[in-house]
This record gives structure tokens, sequence and C-alpha cells, in this order.
């Protein structure tokens, strides 16, 4: 009698043992080439390659919509209204361009400007969008900060529509790819995955756990060691969680000696020494609020970004990166994050 | 008061029996766990795609190579020495694929967006250390 239930126990020990691993089903996976960078989807479990042509057939959607550099895309024709009529005239743009110009206006202002989408032109100016780096005189700064701020940038919700200031350029670059992993997220919802991995250029979304059960292991590059590709500040052990890192070093040029990078303060149009190196902001909720603080936070150096984080007004947590060698971790992610031995920094959490 | 005799305890042949059966269990069991574990670390391999499509996978262990590809009108030159890999040239505008310098760990990977080339290092019948890089 006994020998049976041992018998009956070892079988289904061996049907459990053959049904973990992406639940029985295959992993599928696609790369994505959108939004000028490659996008990396891993998807296991319920219908996961529907929800990964879905995925695609999105993010080809939101670049042609979103891109600044496309022709006909929204963005691109409210610009070249703005350029071609001057002030006041109004775009069809449609609802979901409208709802996120307001989210942007929204992060802009809680973040004290720290993040403006209206800094196109002196992005520009820099040659950060076609690669063409120059350092511009000061004079052409000042002329074109003249037409930076979201107080020249308008929107008819009801209507659909937006219209600008003349002189004043958007870019929806800063959470163009965070909303992306958002709808991204919806769709794999929709099709019953329940386990996978979306990576689209420094956005990662981290669904449900890898198929071992443990969280997905995310590690952050080293900004100091970009050579590197192995090495990591940390890692972030995520399950159903949005992560989101900007960096200097992820895009700068050198001249004279001096090393320009791309994420430019608002408030100056210069690039930002804020004393920051990395920061990396992980949420449960919202890829397009982890996107757009990830450039924020960065701007506003230590100081403010951990009293932005402390006032608790939006729901995410933080890992800095400082050009003296700390990382700051904030408690709420404290036991999801593990250390880089040997890496030659201080880590702490922030509480 | 009577006393019984022990039984005699000299092993038989069914003793014997049971032991070596006994000890091919447990050697199985061990061979199986080394098998496993041999698995688990896997071969490093290295997984060439364009457009998204995957054209070649390769092990790094193969020694000393050379690659060439070429997408969209831009040719690279794959290096690949001592189970890591580089782009030694590439004719395209960005050189970002150049840049990235030598990789040779799982999970790690060099990205041509101009000749959308990507070439993955990915370890076979294991599960990497790192899932996704951020950064």
């Amino acid at each position: 009698m006994m020998k049976r239930y041992i018998g009956a126990f070892l079988t289904v020990l061996l049907l459990m043992g053959s049904l973990t691993g992406c639940g029985g089903s295959k992993q599928v996976e696609a790369q994505v080439f959108a939004m000028d960078t490659v996008m990396f989807l891993t998807a296991c479990n319920g219908d996961g390659e529907a929800a990964l042509q879905n995925a695609e057939a999105e993010l080809y959607r939101l670049e042609s919509m979103l891109s600044r550099t496309r022709e006909n895309s929204q963005v691109t024709l409210l610009n070249q209204a703005s350029e071609d009529f001057g002030k006041g005239q109004t775009v069809e743009v449609g609802d979901e361009v409208c709802g996120l110009i307001e989210q942007a206006r929204t992060f802009s202002r809680v973040a004290g400007g720290a993040l403006d989408i209206t800094l196109a032109p002196v992005s520009s100016a820099w040659g950060f969008t076609k690669n063409a780096y120059r350092v511009p005189e000061s004079g052409e700064l000042e002329v074109l900060l003249t037409h930076v701020g979201m107080e020249h940038v308008h929107t008819d919700a009801a209507a659909g529509t937006a219209w600008l200031d003349e002189g004043t350029q958007v870019d929806l670059g800063g959470i163009a790819k965070g909303y992306a992993s958002d709808r991204v997220a919806a769709i794999y919802r929709q099709f019953g995955v329940t386990s996978g991995t979306v990576s689209l250029g420094g956005n990662v979304w981290a669904c449900g756990t890898r198929p071992d059960g443990k969280p997905w292991v995310v590690g952050i590059q080293d900004p100091n060691r970009t050579e590197e590709a192995d090495a990591y500040v940390g890692k972030l052990h995520l399950s159903d969680a949005f992560a989101v890192t900007s960096g200097g070093y992820q895009r700068y040029f050198e001249e004279g000696g001096v090393t320009y990078h791309h994420i430019l303060n608002p408030a100056t149009g210069y690039p930002a020494e804020s004393g920051l190196t990395s920061v990396t902001v992980v949420a449960a909720e919202s890829g397009t609020m982890c996107d757009a603080f990830s450039t924020a936070l960065f701007v506003m150096g230590e100081e403010r970004a951990l009293d932005f984080w402390r006032s608790g007004a939006y729901d995410f947590d933080l890992v800095l990166v400082t050009d003296d060698g700390r990382v700051l971790v904030t408690d709420g992610i404290a036991d999801a994050f593990e250390e880089t031995e040997g890496s030659g920094y201080v880590y702490k959490t922030v509480s | 008061m009577s006393t019984r005799p022990f039984p005699k305890l000299r092993p038989g042949i069914w003793d014997a029996l049971v032991a070596a059966v006994v000890i091919v269990l447990a050697v199985v069991c061990a061979g199986a766990f080394w098998v496993r574990g041999t698995l688990a670390e896997g071969e490093l391999t290295a997984v060439v795609s364009m457009d998204g499509q995957e054209r070649e996978r390769f092990a790094l262990s193969d020694g000393e190579m050379e690659r060439t590809y070429t997408n969209h009108g831009y040719t690279l030159h794959l290096l690949v020495q001592s189970g890591e890999l580089r782009v030694a040239e590439a004719d395209c505008p960005t050189q970002d694929c150049v840049h990235t310098g030598t990789i040779g760990q799982a999970g790690q990977s060099i990205v041509c967006l101009p000749a959308r080339i990507v070439v993955q290092l990915v370890r076979t019948g294991g599960s990497s250390d790192v899932d996704v890089v951020i950064g």
C-alpha cells in the first residue's frame, strides 16, 4: 500500500518537473528596429506569438506617429505648421498625441521644468538629433531658449488638436519609449502573456517572473565602464516592474578636450552638470513616468531628486550613481538591488 | 528463563544484491546531477540576426575566427578570439558597433542600427546571470 503512494508521489513530482519552464509552452522572441533603436521582446505563456506580432505593429504605429524626423508623423506635422505658418496654426494630432503632450506638461511642472519637450531646437543646435555634433555659441542658445517652455505648447483635448507658438518645436522622444513600453505591457496582458521581458532602448518592462519563478535580473550599466558591456553598477531583481535608465554616457561627443553629453538642462541649454552620472527609475505602474523622470531627475541632481522622491507625489524608486563614486538606492527597492562586489562604488540605502 | 539464540548475521546473496542496487542508483543520480550541471553551464553561443531574423549561430569556443556580414549596404567584420567577440571594423556611419568593444558573457549584445545587425551572446541549455541590461 505504502509503495503505491510513493509511486504516485514520484509520478506527480515528475509531471511537475516537466511542466515548469515557460509553463510547458515555448518562449517566443522578437527584435524590432523602431524609434532609432533596436528593441528586444520575449514572451512566455498565453498567446505569445500573437502578443509579439501585435506589439511589433504597435511599435511601428507609435514610431510613425511620434517620430520627430519622420515625414508626416503627427509630431512632424505639428512642428512644420509652426515653422511654415507661425503662431496659432492648429494641427489635428489626435487624442493620443494630445494626451501625451498633456502628460509631458504635468511631468515638466512637477519636476520644476527639469524635463521639457520644447527643448528640441536646442538639442538640434548641439547636433544630437542628426549625429552632427557641434558646440553652439551662447548667443545662439539664448535666442533658442526664448522658445523653450511648455507655455508655448497648446492643446484642445476635445478637438484633438494642438498648436505651437512661433519658433517652438516639440520632441516627444523623452517619453515615447516609456509610453511604448506601457502599450506593449497592455498587449502582453491582453494575450495572456505572464512571463517575459520588453527592452526598448534603455526602457525595460519585466513581465511577471522568469519561467523558473524567480524575478528577472536587470543589470544596470556602469556609467564609468561603458566599454565593458558586462560592467554593472548592480543588478535589480524585478517582477512586474518598469525600469528606465538615463545617463550622459549614452550619447556624447568631445570637442577641445571637453565632453558634452545629450541630456540638456532646459534652464541653460547646456548639458546638465548635476553631479549624477546615471539615474534609474523603477515603478510598477507607468513606463511613461519612469522615462520622463529618469531624464528629469538626472537634470535635477542628487538633492532635488531625492527630495522629489521623498515627497511621495509619485510612486517610484531610484538608483542614483554620483560622479564621486556613490550608488544611492531608495529603500523601496533596497531588497531587490544586488551590489556588484569589487566595483569600487560606495553603496548606500536612502530613506 | 530461556534465551533464544540470535539469527546468524552473515550477509547472504540478497544482501549483496540490495547493496549493489543502492550503489548503482547512487552513481546514476550523481551522474544525472553532473550532466545537468554541465548543461546548465552550457556553451556560449553567438546569435547573429539581420532585420530581426536569425541568420547564423556559432559557438564561441570554436577558437579564433573572422566573420563578415553585409546588410542594408553596410559591412561588419567580426573577430572571435579567446571566447570573446568584437566588431573589429565596420563602414557604418555611427560606428556604435565598433565602440561597443568586446563582449564575452551571455546576455550581452552588439547592435549596428544602420546595418540592422544584432549579435547576441546566449548560453545554450542554461539561463544567463543577467536577463536584460539597461543604461
